[in-house]
């Protein structure tokens, strides 16, 4: 069966329900992506992520009634069950910090093979892991804030239909999640200097 | 711009030659207070790792294993309805069939009590009619004649009523072949030609309920 690029998301979802594998797998390609990236970023795990995919998905292949498009669009719905997938996670299980996937993308792997500047590259790699261990580390409303308008590049209205909350609330969060995170990243830089002063 | 502005708005601004009111502003505050400066480098620093850990991760998604997991989920969930589906048709249509068939029985069942109270009723009729008038005791013929009507009733041939028996209730009666000597047949009141007395034949006999031989049948060759 052939799939409209431009097809509505509440029409391929009913196609869906009915049994065309197509459709799902249409609305599968459509936001597999964001919602794996949202996980792995609020997780740290991608074994996590890949869990919270699965799951999300399968509430729409068991549950599609619940999705209502008069509620909203269907990405935000997705996100919804995201978030609470991804809190379950975070309560569930320890932490993990995965640098698998990250060092398998093509940039970090052009960064790995440039043999003019291994001193920098390994200097971007500690920073770039400082960062992506403080933002793990922030409170889950703030990590989704700077995870969805930061990493994800989202803008503030789209952040807000993801997480279902105003856009001040938004801006808000962002502003004591940036306070949060330059504050624990400068504790992280500031300790290694102190390790040093004290020898 | 306070420093408490500034870092409500400055920190979001992209400072650029041909800047708003906002940004002169902005850049006026970094200019004279070296704390929102160190400030608003070090958010740009964190800006720029942010963007690139961005950029790092932006291609990654889903093993392709995931998606066939939920294909294989949903090809299962999908045929397990169509079976149920089928199933519950199947079901229907079989209670239906059973109705059906047992609507049919329950008619033929009463057409059948429909017509076999006026078969018995012959039966009895017959029986009912011979019953006033038994036979006298050696005129076997009309006996013979009375219990023949009875006996074709119930289709059992043409037996001869015994001499002083009542005509017998045919519902409990038995036939019975036996093989006997000509003889014997006095014991049960016949005449019997005494020339052909140790002559072996064969008799069936009209058993009543008690065990009485009622009536008698020769074989033609016999008679």
């Amino acid at each position: 069966m052939q799939i409209d690029l431009q097809e509505r998301d509440d029409v391929l979802l009913r196609r869906s329900a009915k049994g065309d594998e197509d459709a799902f797998a249409e609305i599968y390609r459509r936001y597999q992506a964001p919602l794996y990236r949202f996980a792995l970023r609020m997780t740290g795990s991608a074994w996590a992520a890949e869990e919270v995919v699965q799951e999300i998905f399968m509430t729409l292949v068991r549950e599609p009634k619940k999705y209502d498009p008069q509620r909203g669009a269907l990405g935000a719905f997705l996100y919804g069950i995201a978030r609470n997938r991804v809190l379950k996670q975070i309560e569930r299980a320890p932490r993990e910090l995965s640098l698998e996937n990250t060092e398998n993308s093509p940039k970090a792997q052009a960064y790995a093979t440039d043999p003019v500047t291994p001193a920098h590259w390994a200097e971007l790699r500690e920073r770039r892991e400082q960062v992506r261990s403080a933002v793990l580390e922030l409170p889950v409303e703030f990590r989704e804030a700077i995870v969805l308008c930061e990493l994800e590049e989202m803008s503030y209205q789209e952040a807000a239909r993801a997480l279902e909350c105003p856009v001040g609330t938004i801006r808000s969060r962002l502003h004591r999640g940036r306070a949060l995170l330059l504050a624990k990243l400068e504790m992280l830089r500031e300790l290694p200097k102190r390790a040093n002063a004290g020898h | 711009m306070t420093c408490e502005e500034f870092a409500k708005t400055g920190l979001e601004l992209e400072l650029s030659p041909d800047d708003g009111p906002l940004e002169v502003a902005a850049r006026e505050h970094l200019r004279n207070c070296p704390h929102c400066a160190s400030l608003y480098e070090n958010w740009q620093a964190l800006r720029d790792d942010l963007r690139a850990l961005g950029v790092e991760s932006h291609e990654l998604e889903a093993p392709s294993r995931v998606e066939m997991r939920l294909r294989q989920q949903f090809r299962i969930k999908h045929g397990t309805m169509r079976t149920r589906r089928t199933a519950a048709i199947a079901a229907w249509a079989l209670a239906a069939a059973a109705v059906l068939v047992g609507a049919i029985s329950w008619i033929n069942w009463r057409h059948q009590q429909a017509s076999n109270p006026s078969g018995r009723q012959n039966v009895l009729t017959a029986t009912g009619t011979s019953a006033p008038n038994p036979a006298p005791a050696g005129a076997t013929a009309p006996a013979a004649m009375e219990l023949g009507d009875i006996v074709v009733a119930a289709n059992s041939g043409d037996f001869a009523l015994l001499p002083g028996v009542i005509p017998p209730s045919l519902e409990d009666a038995t036939v019975v072949h036996v093989q006997m000597q000509r003889s014997a047949l006095t014991a049960l009141g016949l005449a019997v030609n005494e020339e052909h007395g140790a002559d072996w034949i064969q008799v069936d006999l009209l058993v009543g309920d008690d065990g009485v031989p009622q009536a008698v049948r020769l074989p033609q060759s016999t008679n």
